[in-house]
């Protein structure tokens, strides 16, 4: 921010005139040592990232047969996922999956965030043991999870149920209880996460406001909400952009509990291409389904972006 | 933020090299193998068994006894099991597949679509008249074609737990009632004997992931006179709302809804999971190939369980038939051997190594040709059930151009019925005739 300022002060203007300019080979190589820094990387993204992609986009338009060499067929990948029933139940059950892990996160984050913030000794050891899930390998939290969500009487969660009275339940084999489970692990796994960024938000919080409303005699709660949530909005900005992403490219969870089933109940976006594209070598309709996810993801960061902006002036 | 960039001066140029550089990268990929002929080339083979496992091993010994025969060099690729399609997958986008590749029968439509295998001259292959015709049926693509060399084939047959059957006084089952009846007795009357209602009777792969519940259901579907398609002229029409076929789908439901005795989260299990319930003791009757023998004769324990065949239904009697093809595969570069080698596998000599009896590594369960005794060689009458299966009531996965497709739609829609038990099965199975008759269109296999 306070770049562009140094830039337009008037010693830079009333310098410049009297300067002559460098010549053409120095203003060459000064243009040119940013990118050959910048190359080796730019380099990887291009043939790792902006590739791949143009060849998705390109192959979204063809039906695709490797060996065979594609053929063009304009629009028709992009009616039929957009015209199938699957498509449509995979966007409800991935937004429906992004909005209560993104929620449930948040507040589960938060709440841990507020409990455990502060110096005392012995709390990084908390803390720590609290992160653990969210370095652990996902494979090894779906299958941990599958185990305990075992559905028969004796399995681990409902051995719990069972002692308050409760279940058992079906958990993961049931489509009416499979995507809430999945949304579970997704909260116990991404809430941790949202706690980091939350302490670290935590710590921004000017000390002197909680004391003046404590000696306004705010209740504990009225400081939560008048002080430190106002004082966490950066926070909670980039924690739902970050958040709404990572949930809109739900995948592992999901095709290591689930793979999409009981009766495709938990079929999302990511599933349903992976299904197309390499179950059933139908890569140019999976190709279409992966740009229109992008298309959204585009759409929701920009968006996000200008309200943010909107928000700043 | 703020912060703006000084537009570089060089901008113009950058792009014209990022263009370059983008366009250099597109040439590297779009080279693809020549097919020039160069017999010195070894034979780069393929077969989806884990490295390290004894079947690779077995797979190993096979290479090399080819190349002793020969002369000609063979290198041998174990790709995992799980991840075997997505391999190859990367092989035909970069135009180079391997010479070789040993894989399921199932995936033949899916290869000859794709255009990834060369068609095979059944005439022309030596000891091509060794090979059982039922095998080289699963060779033979839509268009009665064959684009494979037989390799292995299999059958389903029932595992039962023998002392259970003896703890709640049952009989061998006589049909498909019965064998409900006994899933019902080891769901119920806790043959384990532990006191804690944790059995169950039917231990079912439910999953639709690669199809496996397709897969399972084909012999109970066919057993109750049901089937997936029916040949009518050139084409094929969807059978699977036929009267014989929902009333396999209800007796289906039945098994997850009614009695219940199928195995606790059977609607999201695959194979990796059923094996270990039925060999931890948590099921009773397990419908499955006799690859799994070795292992459960080691975790469970020979005495423990008995190979009957799948007794017959309304529709007689039929079992699932599979196995695995010697696909040759396109643009190799040394084509004679490609047959070469396929011709050694299907020989007594190349099938006598898939047997694995030395070393548990199975790559041929049931040997394809005629002039092998499998079940002498292994000196185990258990696999006589299997070849009996095979011989007598085998049958083999529809010709269609592309039966995988069917075999993972066919998966959702029984995954549905079994997984809400409200379902109407006439309506769903209305559905799904309704799918599988739109798949026939688009892979022009619909009877006029």
């Amino acid at each position: 921010m306070t770049i562009t300022e140094a830039r337009t002060s008037p010693v830079r203007d009333t310098r410049r005139p009297r300067r002559t300019d460098p010549p053409l080979k120095m203003r060459l190589r000064g243009a040119a040592t940013p990118w050959l820094f910048l190359a080796p990387a730019l380099l990887l993204f291009l043939y790792f990232k902006i590739i791949p992609m143009a060849q998705a986009v390109g192959m979204s338009f063809e039906e695709v047969r490797p060996f065979l060499g594609n053929t063009y067929v304009g629009g028709a990948n992009y009616s039929e996922i957009a015209g199938s029933p699957d498509f449509g139940a995979a966007v409800w059950h991935t937004v429906l999956l992004a909005v209560a892990q993104t929620a449930g996160s948040i507040v589960l984050g938060l709440a841990l965030a507020l409990l455990l913030e502060g110096q005392t000794r012995g709390l990084w050891f908390v803390r720590s043991a609290i992160f653990l899930p969210v370095v652990t390998a996902m494979a090894v939290v779906a299958e941990v999870w599958r185990v305990m969500y075992y559905p028969a009487a004796d399995g681990a969660l409902n051995s719990v149920l069972s002692v308050l009275g409760m279940g058992p339940s079906e958990f993961l084999n049931s489509p009416d209880s499979s995507l809430a489970s999945i949304a579970f692990v997704g909260i116990w796994r991404g809430a941790p996460y949202d706690m980091m960024i939350f302490l670290a938000g935590l710590a921004g919080v000017d000390r002197a406001l909680y004391e003046a409303s404590a000696v306004d005699g705010a209740s504990r709660f009225r400081r939560i909400w008048y002080v430190t949530l106002p004082g966490l909005r950066p926070v909670f900005a980039i924690l739902l952009t970050l958040a709404a992403i990572r949930g809109l490219r739900v995948f592992t969870e999901v095709f290591l509990l689930t793979n999409g089933g009981p009766d495709g109940s938990t079929e999302v976006l990511l599933t349903l291409t992976y299904k197309l594209g390499l179950e059933r070598n139908e890569l140019g309709v999976a190709a279409a389904g992966t740009v229109l996810l992008f298309a959204m993801l585009l759409v929701l960061t920009v968006a996000a972006r200008l309200r943010r902006k909107e928000a700043r002036r | 933020m703020l912060i703006h960039l000084r537009k570089p001066r060089g901008g113009r140029r950058a792009a014209a090299l990022a263009a370059a550089v983008a366009m250099a990268a597109a040439a590297g990929c779009s080279s693809a193998s020549s097919a020039k002929q160069d017999e010195s080339k070894p034979l780069e083979v393929w077969i989806r068994q884990d490295a390290g496992s004894p079947a690779a091993e077995s797979a190993e010994a096979l290479t090399k006894a080819f190349t002793k025969k020969t002369g000609i060099k063979a290198k041998l690729v174990a790709v995992g099991v799980t991840d075997f399609e997505t391999k190859l997958q990367q092989r035909t986008a970069q135009k180079n597949l391997p010479d070789i590749v040993i894989n399921d029968t199932g995936q033949l439509g899916n290869l000859v679509t794709q255009g990834l295998v060369r068609e095979v001259d059944r005439k022309g292959v030596v000891g091509g008249n060794e090979i059982v015709d039922r095998a080289w049926e699963a060779a033979q693509g839509f268009d009665g074609k064959y684009y494979a060399v037989p390799f292995n084939s299999q059958a389903f047959a029932l595992l039962v737990r023998k002392d259970w059957r003896a703890k709640v006084g049952a009989e061998i089952p006589k049909t498909w009632n019965d064998l409900t009846k006994l899933a019902v007795k080891f769901t119920k009357d806790d043959p384990d004997g532990n006191g804690k209602d944790d059995t169950a009777g039917m231990v079912i792969p439910g999953t639709t992931t690669r199809g496996y519940l397709t897969w399972w259901f084909s012999t109970m579907l066919w057993s109750e006179g049901g089937d997936f398609v029916t040949k009518k002229g050139d084409g094929y029409v969807p059978a699977i709302n036929e009267p014989a076929s929902v009333k396999a789908v209800k007796k289906l439901q039945g098994m997850f809804c009614d009695s219940k005795v199928v195995q606790p989260g059977a609607s999201t299990a695959d194979s990796a999971t059923t094996h270990t319930v039925f060999e931890s003791g948590k099921g009773g009757i397990y419908l499955t190939g006799p690859y799994m023998l070795p292992r459960f004769d080691a975790s469970l324990g020979k005495d423990k369980y008995e190979v009957i065949a799948a007794p017959p239904g309304a529709g007689g009697r039929a079992a699932l038939a599979e196995g695995e093809n010697v696909y040759l595969m396109a643009g190799s570069a040394n084509e004679k051997s490609q047959q070469k080698f396929a011709e050694f596998a299907a020989s007594p000599a190349g099938q006598k190594i898939g047997l694995g009896v030395d070393n548990g590594g199975i790559i041929v369960r049931l040997p394809v040709n005629i002039k092998v005794d499998g079940t002498a060689e292994r000196r185990d009458p258990r696999w006589e059930v299997f070849q009996k299966v095979y011989d007598n009531a085998g049958r083999n996965a529809p010709n269609l151009p592309n039966w995988s497709n069917f075999r993972q739609i066919s998966s959702e829609g029984f995954n549905g019925v079994v997984s809400d038990c409200s379902r109407d099965v006439d309506q769903a199975m209305d559905e799904l005739a309704d799918e599988f008759d739109a798949e026939l269109k688009k892979q022009g296999a619909k009877a006029e």
